[in-house]
């Protein structure tokens, strides 16, 4: 137990701390702190894979558990996404040179690891038997790769709003300098977006096929099946409009940052009602 | 080590002076020092300035009187009275403020850097510099840089066209690969193909309303000509247009953009108007996805580049003394026994 807690805190405080690099990097465009940024980065990155490993390898002292991820609790769930979210950064800094959008990105990842360190109860216990399936290794994994993913776009598209008023109102400050181009970031934004749909799609589809195995029924409108279709109906609007319509300026973007909000309530609903979808509650 | 700078700049001199001496040759200035009997002395020549020095030792000083007497002889005019003199540490300070581009008429403009280095490579060549002047003006020139990346002596824009290729680069980033269209044909138009052609946009298109003149400008930077009213359909594949027309009214209506819009598949359009009056309606810049950029736009843009470039001076300055009384203890240690190293940071 305290194996995981400890190198999930060190990852915690690494991506904080990367984040007020990215930051500094951003307002007074330091490479020094743009390279720290990155060290801080990995190292919390390393931390976080080996906390990952140690909980599986704890989940797994109950022999039920075994080779099922353990992502059932709120602290699993957060802990992936913010892995996933910050592994995705890492790719995209690695492919493109972006280093700036680290201010826009790594603090999400920090708040959702930081959420699950200080309010999330890291302890394990066996799975309950209806969640026994091969599926809980696929579903939610898929949709929460998904989300970090489209976590990503979302620190994008605040780098793009910010770029696009920059360019917008005349007066650019030294803020526009320093970011990437609209046509990056919006080529970016898009790419991301257009790749996590169908990956969100396909979570949804192993959702229902998972409930009409477990309970003959595909799909039952709990508040958080609901919210994550309207937030595929939103990303899907979004790309409609930026492809099929060829628009441009701010409204696609605040499109794609509504769908992302839509995810952020997809969490705050599951927990309000109750249901198997609620970490806090029953899914625990 | 003793040294004589001799300047005539945009900041003192009457224009009179610099054109007399721009219209002399560095070298020439070189060989008659040469013959007059002065061995060490770096001239630097341009648009706005004249630059002369020379070094000696304490026993025998570089006369000013001779230095003077040689110009105005080349020159042929008067230049005493005009001329600013500056001694030993003093020119030191303004040789290196001269490289940092802080006496530029535009501060922390670089060509500058590249004048000081063309004088004194000259100046080697023609066997004018020995280890005096050879480490001051390589000195000089590593201030130079040192002050442009140090502070923001040089940082943004600096003028109308390289705005304009800013905001271009802030919307599509790299430009090599975009298109351009040029409408008009005059001074300005050519200019910000100038501009366009050195950043790699690659396709220019120029539209005028005299074909002649529009090929003429298009022919010199590899461009394609097009009939005026072919226009309107090049506005749906240009991704940057720059009107500097003599039209009366607006050329480009809001009606024509929103009609390109339509077929250009989402892609941005930066629009940039430096005609006066306007080629372009005002109200194209609400249509999303389209930047429309006027001359006073870009021209407070440029203003604001300067103000900061201008905050940025003070600490430029102290770069430039804090070097320069590091040379001068170099220079004083020549004399003694143990001479001091001069270290590049």
């Amino acid at each position: 137990m305290a194996t995981q807690v400890f190198l999930s805190w060190i990852a915690f405080l690494s991506y904080s701390a990367a984040s007020v690099a990215a930051f500094s990097y951003l307002l007074t465009k330091n490479t020094r702190a743009s390279r720290l940024m990155l060290v801080l980065m990995g190292a919390g990155l390393a931390a976080h894979v080996l906390a990952f490993a140690a909980r599986i390898l704890q989940f797994w002292v109950f022999p039920e558990n075994r080779w099922f991820l353990p992502v059932n609790s709120f602290f699993g769930a957060l802990s992936y996404m913010s892995l996933a979210l910050t592994a995705a950064f890492f790719v995209i800094e690695a492919r493109k040179r972006l280093g700036i959008l680290g201010a826009f990105i790594l603090p999400l990842a920090a708040v959702s690891l930081g959420l699950a360190v200080l309010h999330a109860d890291p302890s394990l216990s066996p799975l309950e038997p209806e969640l026994r399936s091969y599926w809980l290794n696929f579903h939610p994994m898929v949709l929460m790769s998904a989300y970090a993913a489209f976590a990503n776009a979302f620190g994008v598209s605040v780098a793009l709003i910010i770029q696009e008023r920059q360019i917008k109102s005349r007066k650019p400050t030294e803020l526009c300098y320093r970011l990437p181009s609209i046509d990056e970031l919006d080529a970016l934004n898009g790419k991301i977006i257009a790749v996590s749909l169908p990956l969100l799609v396909a979570g949804l589809v192993m959702g229902a096929m998972w409930a009409h195995a477990a309970w003959g029924r595909a799909w039952s409108w709990a508040p958080k099946e609901t919210t994550a279709l309207i937030t595929a109906a939103i990303y899907g609007e979004f790309l409609w409009l930026r492809y099929a319509r060829g628009r441009r300026g701010r409204i696609p973007i605040y499109v794609s940052m509504l769908a992302f909000a839509c995810i952020v309530a997809t969490f705050v609903s599951a927990e309000l009602s109750s249901g198997r979808h609620d970490f806090l509650g029953g899914g625990r | 080590m003793r040294l004589v700078s001799l300047s005539w700049s945009h900041r003192s001199s009457a224009s009179a002076a610099r054109e007399a001496l721009a219209m002399v040759s560095v070298e020439r200035v070189l060989a008659e020092l040469k013959r007059r009997g002065i061995s060490e002395s770096v001239a630097v020549s341009t648009c706005n300035r004249f630059e002369l020095y020379a070094a000696g030792t304490p026993l025998a000083p570089p006369r000013i009187e001779l230095l003077l007497g040689a110009l105005e002889d080349l020159a042929g005019a008067s230049l005493a009275a005009q001329a600013e003199v500056r001694r030993d540490k003093e020119a030191v300070e303004h040789l290196f403020a001269v490289a940092g581009g802080l006496d530029s008429l535009v501060v922390g403009e670089t060509e500058i850097l590249g004048q000081v280095k063309t004088g004194y490579e000259r100046a080697k060549s023609a066997g004018m510099t020995d280890k005096r002047l050879n480490v001051l003006f390589q000195r000089a020139l590593y201030v130079g840089k040192k002050v442009r990346t140090e502070t923001a002596i040089a940082q943004g824009a600096s003028s109308v066209p390289s705005v304009a290729v800013q905001m271009a680069e802030s919307i599509f980033g790299r430009l090599e690969g975009k298109t351009a269209l040029i409408l008009g044909a005059g001074a300005m138009a050519e200019l910000a193909a100038k501009h366009l052609a050195a950043h790699g946009v690659s396709k220019l298109s120029v539209a005028n309303r005299t074909w002649e003149r529009g090929y003429q400008l298009a022919a010199q930077y590899h461009g394609e000509a097009i009939g005026w009213d072919e226009f309107p359909k090049e506005l749906e594949r240009a991704d940057m247009v720059i009107a500097s027309t003599g039209a009366p009214s607006a050329v480009v209506t809001c009606a024509m953009v929103e009609a390109a819009v339509t077929r250009r598949g989402g892609r941005s359009l930066l629009l940039i108007d430096i005609a006066m009056p306007r080629d372009i309606e005002e109200k194209v810049h609400a249509i999303d996805g389209v930047y429309l950029y006027r001359l006073e736009d870009l021209e407070a843009i440029v203003a604001k580049t300067m103000a900061s470039r201008a905050e940025a001076v003070a600490a430029a300055l102290s770069v430039v003394q804090d070097k320069a009384v590091e040379f001068n203890l170099w220079a004083q240690s020549l004399s003694t026994d143990h001479e001091l190293s001069l270290k590049h940071s």
